[in-house]
This record gives C-alpha cells, structure tokens and sequence, in this order.
C-alpha cells in the first residue's frame, strides 16, 4: 500500500466512522430515481416545472433537519421526553386552531399562516412520535410484561394518534400503529400481546364499520378492495387505472414520459399517491425491479445500523424509521397494484411533497445519529 | 451488553423476515401484473386511449329522369347533447324550454341507447339562428350541449313523389340483427321505404373514420389516423318530375271533385304512368301523401301517430304497388281477350242486353249496370259500352269449360303476383281460383266449393278478385306492346362521382302473354272504341291524341264505389300506359277518366286540361 493509498483510506475511514456511506448513497439513489419519476409525472400540467422546483426545494430543506438530527445525540432527548409530548401534541393539534390551518381533500392537514402553506405537521410529528416511543420502550430495558407497563406504552401513542384522527387523517393514524408495533417486537413486548392486539384489531374494524364511522369515501375504498370490480366507473375507477397503467407497462414499459395512462389523466393524484402507477407504466418491472432494489437495500442498510446502535433507544429510533418505511412502501405501491385499500399514503422519497420529503430526510438523520454513535468506535 | 444484544438478534430475524417478505410480495405482485397480465393491460390502456370515430359519408341524391333533384342533402344547423348530461334533469328541462320541444322527447332522444356511448346525441335539427345565439351566448348554462352543422336531407319538392323516394330514418335494431346490413351501426341513417330503402347499398356511402387520443374526459387530444369518407352515389330515377306533379295534382282534383259531387269519403287514390317499352315508370302518385321532411333528425311521437291514425287513411302507403283493389271493368279486357283465345267468344258472336241476365236461372239472375238493356250488342260493343251480360256470358262459358282458363290467362298478364318492381312492398294482387277459395275457406265447408258466379263475378272483375293499380297499368301496357308485359321500374341508372352513369337498369319482360296479334288488334280497336264512343267518350272529348283505354267502377263492400280508368296512348303507336284509381270517387269514366287524361296530357307533352265528364257505368 503506497503512502498516498494509505492516507486516503485513513481518511475514508474517518469518514466511515460517522457517516453511512450505503444509506446516504441508497437515499441519494432514491431521491434521484423519485425525481426523474416525478418530473414525468408533473410535466402534463400547467404548473408542472414549478412543482418540480418546489420538489427540489423540498430535498434542498430536507438537509437541514438531516444535518442537524445527524449532529444530535439522540441519547440526549431521552430528558426531554415531556416537552416532546407537548410539541407533538401541538404539531398535530396545530392546523385545527383558528387562523393556522388549511384543508385540502377533506382533511385539515396543513399549516397556514398569514395565507402561506408552511408544511403538514403530521409528517413531522411521525419522526416526533417515533423517538417519543422510542424513549418511553427503552424504559423497558428489552422486556415488557405487565400490562399496566402495556398500558402506559399504549397511552403515549394513543394521544398523537387520537389527535390525528381529528383531522382526520386515518392513514398516518395507521403509519403511528404500525410503527409502534415494530418497536414493540423489538422492544421486547410478549407476544401474547401481539395477539391480543391482533384481536382487538378485528374487532375495532369491525364496530367501526358496523357503527359507519368511516366516512363514506372510505367505505367505498374498502368495499372496492375487497371487490375490486363492484363499481369499476366509480370507486373502483382509480384502482382499474393505477392496475392498467402499471400493467401495460410490461417488462421494459411505455419509455419515460410516454405513459398514456398518465399523461391523459386516467391516472388520479399521479404525482403523490400513484406515483408508482407511472413508474410502473413508463419504465415497466424493470423500473419496479430497480425501486424494489433500492429500497431493500435502504431497509437492510437501516436494520443494520438499528443492530448496531450502543443501546436499546438508538436500536428502536432505527426500527422506528424502518417500520415506517416498510409500512409506507407496503401500502402505497400495494394499493397502487390492488394489494391493499386506497389511503393517502405516499412513497417514501419519490412521491410528490415537500413536507413528507423533508420528513424522511429527518428520519435518514436520525438513522446517521445512531450510526455515528453506534457501538465498537 | 452483550446481553441487549443476544436479546435482539431473533427480535431483528423477525422483522427482517418481515420486511423480506413485504418487498417480495410487492416484486412478486407486480411480475404478475407487468409480465404475466401485461399484454390484457396494454390492451386495456390501448382501448382508454384511443376512440375511433366515424365520419358519416354524405347520401347520394336523387335526381328525375332529366336530372332535376328530387332528393338532395343540406347542411343544417343541430343541436347534440353529450350522453354523459343525461342525468343534468335541470339543464335539459332548460334546454327543451329553449328549443320549444317537450321535455319527454329531448330526454327521450339524449338517453337514447341506440349509438356509439360516446356519440352526442341529435336533439333538434333546423334550429333558428336565435336559438343558436342563444345557446352560445349561455354555453356555460348548458354542459355537454353542442351546435353543429348536421348533414340531412332535402326534398326541395317538398311532398313530390314521395312514396317513390321514401323517408331516411336510423337503422332498426332488428335490420342490425337481420345480418343483411353488414358494416352498419346503431344510429346510422338509412332508407326505410321507397327508392331511398331500395337503393340503400348505392346511396350509402363508404364511412370515413377519425381515430384520435382522448384523455380521461373523452376530450379528443389529438388525430392518430384520419380516413376521408366516400360519399354515396347518385341515383337517376325513371320518374318524370313534371308528369309526376301533374298525376298528383289530378288526383287531388278529382277527390275533390268526387267529394263535391256527393262522394264524400272520397279520400284516397292512386296514379301510375309507365313505358309501355321499358317498363320505365314516370310517375307514381298516392294520395294521401306524407312530408318525408317530417322524419329528419328522427320522427316525433305526435307526427308519427298521426300518420298511422285510423282515420289517416295511412298515408305512408304507395297504394300503386301496396294496396290492392278489385278491377272491375277494367278486367274487361282480360275476359275479353281470353274469350276470344278460347272460342268462348268472337268478333262476330251476337249478345242481347236486356238488362237482367238469367244463365244460372232464374233464382240466380244478375244485372247489367244498364238495367234499361243494350238490347242487341256485338263483343266490340260489349267492350265499348261495358255491357256486364256479354262478360257474364263469357264467364259463364268459361266456368262450364271447367278449365279455369280465364285465371290461367290472367296470369299470363302477371295478375295474381308480383311484377318485381324494384321498390319495397309490392303487394301480388289475387286471381281467385277452385283451389285458393277451398284453401281460404278451409273453415267453413260450405263456402269451400267453386261456384258458377265466382267466375262469373271474375269475368267483369269482381268477387274475389284483386288487382293493384299497377298490375292494371301493365296489363294494358303488355296489350299495347304486343302482348309482353315489360318489368315495371323506377331506376333509370346509378352515377358515379363525376356524374357519368356506371350502370343502368336494363329493360326486361316480366311475363310474356303470348296472346296473339289479331286478338290484341281486337281488343284494341274495343278500347279506342271506349274512349271515342263509349264510357270514356266524355273524359276524352276533344283530346288531341287517341287513346284506348276502359272504365271501371268497382263495388266494395260497405263504400262507395272505386274508380278506375286504364288507358295507353298515342293509340297508334303506343308509348305509355296509365292506370288512375280513386277510392270510393264514384264512376271511372266521370271521375278516374279526366284524371288518367291529365296525366297522358303531360306525358304526351299536350296542354293539361281538366274536363268535367259523366259516366254511369261499371
């Protein structure tokens, strides 16, 4: 090895020591491949470049939060663990109080002040919730047995997702579930609990569909998963497209920016919630292959630096952030193929918006901040 | 902390498992989609994609045998409806305030499920230009609602001829089904009756098609691939514009004037002029008649009932070929020539009229229309004076013969079945024999037996026996020409898109009488004795050329008696042959007559003149 070799590599490995090199390129790799896609998608309309731009702004601030939870300690939040309940209260909260809020789609979800959108707080509030319950089940040390310590795991993510549901936003409601869960299973609950839980799953879909909680849209979204061609004009209008744009994409797909599907408006919401309709449409199973791809390797780079935390709350602000993802990628490009129920849940770092970009590049941070603090440095 | 770690390792192979299996059911879910279901997908996303829409071609006219149209197309303005407003109650109660149509009909019309789904549907044509103002003046008022300029036809003859022409209308559910009109679709324009039915395939043109990309909203994009369409040919019909006015003007005239002279229900008739030759018909009249303009952009409900009303004497009928009627008088001429055919009968055989005849006795006796008596007549005479007791005489024989001549002979002139005109419809008429009345009486035993007066009755053209005006026509046609009766037919020829005729309709003989020459010298001489000296005398007083033809008064049953005159004419060198009836107008010679002289006035090119004429006879 030659000097210069040598101090190169001493270099790298300074760098090694506190930066993920796979997770930052995959992350990187993901952004890129998200904006090409979105780009093809926004094109057709009128505002389509400056969309684009506003996308772009949206990864430009996300560095911010990323740099900043990278810099953090996480182990110091643990003693600020009732300011954080406060403040993601708040967030939540924030777009219903007079004045800050505005509605879009049937759920008051942004932040407005002064006429200005700012971002929608719950996308924030998903990272807030993860290290919040992150610090209440390292408090376990591992093992969580006695239901009152169920209960008071249960009541920290009952009042984030109680406020949630007064936007009402159900899909977050159901990201802060899940999320929750895959703490839990590596937290240590019993997995009695998990079956209890599963139970009582059931039966809450159950009266809440008996008693017509659900907004009527919802309703019809459930309905047409359960059977997609009840009302193909109607509900199940969206899901027939999404399936015929991704499907007539074949192996190699329609070429970028040739989808007919999305070009000609078959596709609702094609920017945000079917991104992945166009993906499939113009770059076909090849283009889902290699999202596919990366991702896997985001989730393994994540459960790798989760394993290698110092400590049970690094571990679990990791899995936190993987669940997450899991949960979002699972659901969105599932209900794009017919797999789950329509939500509003987007992609992960390819989807159109700023707030969610911004959100998971706060959760690529906390994953750097548990890596540069892992164990064995 | 080897501890923590120890703890988590399974709690991590869990979630890795989970997450393993996430991706791979989303890998596996779309290799089944993209790959495996691909092809139907593309498909799918191929049919959102592309509309193809047809271009209507333009219909061929139709012109006289002098080239004037007497069916052409215009561009009119149109309103169309979108079918997706079918449900916009409030917008369409608005529109039809609008368009002064009742508000059943324009929901009746934009709900229509007989067209393309996405084809607007045709609510009004001939809308006023401050009715289109209006609607684009408040085109946000009323979505989906368009104005375009919409193809249709033209009768710039108005009512002319138009049981020949016949109404357009959209295809019928059942023509779809039949099989027969391969390359049509729902909501297409084609014939329904007359020359425009029977010359569809040739007036049709060849659809032109616009395959274009439209988006989610159907809003075309932009044109993939464009074909023109071809339009229809033009055809020439046989009909002669001026000749054909002048049949419906007589006949119009001559109800009128049966009406006046106490023939009240006299409502109905019709009128046929034909080349004797050729066959070529120059004019074909019915009346009532009917506007076909009634049926552009699709009949309303209250016209259409009207027009099958009971009491309407059903205009959309062509009496001349649709309706049939007993001949009377007219067949005097079938009995007469047949006589001499058979020996029943001769030039030289001596009759004695006294009014009443008695050759099936006494209890069965029957009258001459003439109840005074001719006293002593010769054939000629018979004829010429349409005594009824020389053609009982001859149907006496001919039933005593037991040879069902007469009928045989009948057919021989095409009696009995259709003449193949080439319009639809034609009805065959009916010669009554020993084997029809058995057949059709099967019910009733006691009427099922061939009597002495059914032939009889035949012998002056009564009983049983119907005829349709254009049978009449060709019959005296066929004597004028030398015993064949030519095929009667209206297309003259079919013309290509610079004008130039491609085809054109070849004369044929349709039966072939064989009757011989003298005979028909006969006869002839009997029918220029009609109207020179006998029962058409008055009709034709002081026409210009010689005509020989017959009278007849038909009775029927319950109503007045129906006119008839059947002539051809120049007499000595004969070219066209008419035949004139009149529903419940009273005396052939006094009603039908003058009509037939009109209509051989203008086929002649002499002046048209109407005469007032008598006649009592039958």
């Amino acid at each position: 090895m030659s000097r210069a070799d040598a101090k190169m590599s001493s270099r790298l490995a300074g760098v090694r020591r506190w930066a993920n090199l796979p997770l930052l390129l995959t992350v990187g790799l993901l952004i890129t491949y998200g904006a090409v896609i979105v780009h093809s998608a926004v094109s057709g309309f009128a505002a389509g470049e400056a969309m684009f731009q506003r996308q772009l702004m949206g990864v430009a601030l996300g560095i911010v939060p990323l740099a900043v939870l990278w810099a953090l300690d996480y182990k110091r939040l643990e003693a600020w663990l009732g300011p954080l309940v406060v403040l993601n209260a708040f967030l939540i909260v924030s777009p219903l109080i007079p004045g800050l809020g505005a509605t879009a789609k049937g759920a008051t979800a942004w932040l407005e002040i002064g006429g200005i959108r700012l971002f929608q707080p719950s996308e924030p509030a998903k990272i807030l919730t993860i290290v919040i319950m992150a610090i209440v089940i390292s408090q376990y040390k591992g093992v969580i047995e006695r239901p009152r310590d169920v209960m008071r795991v249960l009541a920290f993510l009952a009042l984030p997702f109680g406020l949630i549901l007064l936007q009402p936003d159900l899909g977050t409601g159901l990201v802060l579930i899940f999320i929750t869960m895959g703490m839990l299973l590596v937290g240590g609950l019993k997995p009695k609990y998990f079956l209890v839980f599963a139970l009582i799953g059931v039966i809450g879909v159950g009266i809440v569909l008996k008693a017509g909680l659900l907004a009527d849209y919802q309703e019809d979204r459930l309905l047409v998963f359960v059977q997609p061609d009840r009302d193909p004009r109607g509900a199940g209008y969206n899901l027939e497209q999404s399936k015929i744009a991704i499907g007539s994409g074949g192996i190699t797909g329609k070429g970028l920016g040739q989808g007919t599907q999305s070009n000609l408006n078959f596709l609702p919401e094609r920017h945000t919630d079917f991104i992945f309709s166009v993906l499939g449409e113009e770059l076909g199973f090849v283009g889902a292959v290699l999202l596919l791809g990366l991702y896997l390797a985001l989730l393994m780079t994540a459960l790798e630096i989760s394993a290698s935390s110092r400590d049970l709350l690094g571990s679990l602000v990791a899995v936190g952030i993987i669940t997450m993802w899991t949960f979002q990628i699972m659901q969105n490009m599932g209900m794009t193929m017919g797999l789950m129920p329509i939500t509003g849940i987007p992609l992960p770092f390819i989807s159109f918006g700023s707030s969610f970009m911004i959100a998971n590049l706060a959760g690529t941070g906390m994953l750097l901040s548990v890596w540069a603090r892992r164990s064995g440095i | 902390m080897a501890t923590f770690r120890e703890q988590l390792k399974p709690r991590y192979a869990a979630l890795g498992i989970i997450l393993l299996s996430v991706l791979g059911l989303l890998l596996f879910r779309a290799w089944s989609i993209q790959v495996l279901s691909g092809d139907r997908f593309a498909a799918a996303a191929e049919n959102n994609r592309v509309r193809e829409i047809a271009i209507d071609a333009p219909r061929g006219r139709i012109l006289d045998r002098n080239g004037e149209p007497l069916v052409t197309n215009r561009a009119t303005l149109g309103v169309t409806v979108s079918p997706t407003a079918k449900d916009d109650e409030d917008m369409l109660y608005r529109l039809s305030v609008v368009l002064e149509m009742p508000l059943d009909e324009v929901n009746e019309r934009v709900a229509s499920t007989r067209e393309a789904a996405l084809k607007p549907r045709l609510v009004a044509v001939d809308v006023p230009m401050s009715t289109v103002a209006y609607l684009s003046e408040h085109e946000s008022d009323f979505p989906g609602v368009e104005v375009s300029v919409v193809p249709v036809r033209e009768y710039p003859n108005g009512t002319l001829a138009a049981h020949v022409l016949g109404y357009t209308g959209e295809i019928s559910e059942e023509s779809l089904d039949s099989g027969d009109m391969e390359g049509y679709v729902l909501g297409d324009i084609v014939g329904k009756s007359g020359a425009e039915a029977q010359f569809e395939s040739v007036l049709q043109g060849e659809k032109g098609y616009r395959r274009v990309e439209v988006d989610a909203v159907g809003s075309p994009r932009h044109v993939l691939e464009e074909a023109e369409p071809v339009a229809g040919r033009d055809v020439v019909l046989t009909i002669d514009l001026e000749v054909q006015r002048v049949a419906e003007e007589a006949l119009v005239r001559a109800l009128a004037e049966a009406r006046a002279d106490d023939f009240n229900d006299a409502r109905a008739g019709a009128a046929v002029a034909i080349d004797i030759e050729t066959g070529e018909v120059l004019a074909m009249a019915s009346v009532p008649t009917y506007d076909p303009a009634l049926f552009i952009g699709g009949i309303s409900t209250k016209d259409w009932e009207a027009l099958n009303d009971k009491d309407s004497e059903y205009p959309l009928n062509n009496r001349v070929i649709q309706a049939q009627y007993p001949p009377a008088s007219t067949f005097k001429a079938i009995t007469g020539m047949a006589g001499l055919e058979y020996g029943v009968t001769s030039t030289g055989h001596s009759y004695y009229c006294s009014g009443r005849w008695t050759g099936q006795g006494e209890e069965w006796s029957k009258f001459c229309w003439n109840r005074r008596g001719h006293g002593p007549v010769g054939f000629r005479r018979g004829v010429a004076d349409s005594c009824d007791i020389v053609f009982y005489e001859i149907g006496h024989s001919f039933y005593k013969r037991g040879k069902e001549e007469l009928q045989v002979f009948s057919r021989r002139f095409g009696l009995g079945s259709q003449l193949g005109i080439d319009l639809p419809g034609e009805v065959s008429g009916r010669i009554p024999d020993a084997q029809w009345k058995a057949e059709f009486n099967a019910d009733y035993p006691e009427y099922r037996q061939w009597l002495p007066g059914d032939t009889v009755n035949i012998s002056i053209g009564q009983g049983d026996l119907l005829t349709t005006p254009l049978q009449m026509a060709a019959v005296y046609a066929g004597i004028a020409n030398g015993g064949d009766v030519m095929r009667p037919h209206v297309l003259k020829e079919v013309l290509d898109s610079k004008g130039e005729p491609v085809r054109a309709y070849e004369p044929e003989v349709a039966f072939s009488s064989e009757v011989s020459e003298s005979i028909l010298r006969t006869m002839h001489g009997a029918l220029l004795d009609v109207t020179e000296e006998g029962t058409g005398a008055s009709a034709f007083r002081g026409f210009d050329a010689r005509v020989a033809g017959k009278t007849g008064t038909a009775e029927v049953a319950g109503k007045d008696d129906y006119a008839w005159f059947t002539a051809y004419a120049p007499a000595d060198d004969p070219q066209y042959a008419v035949a004139v009836l009149l529903e419940q107008g009273g005396h052939g010679g006094a009603i039908a007559a003058p009509a037939a002289r009109e209509i051989l006035a203008a086929l002649l090119g002499l002046p048209v003149e109407h005469v007032q004429a008598t006649d009592v006879s039958r």
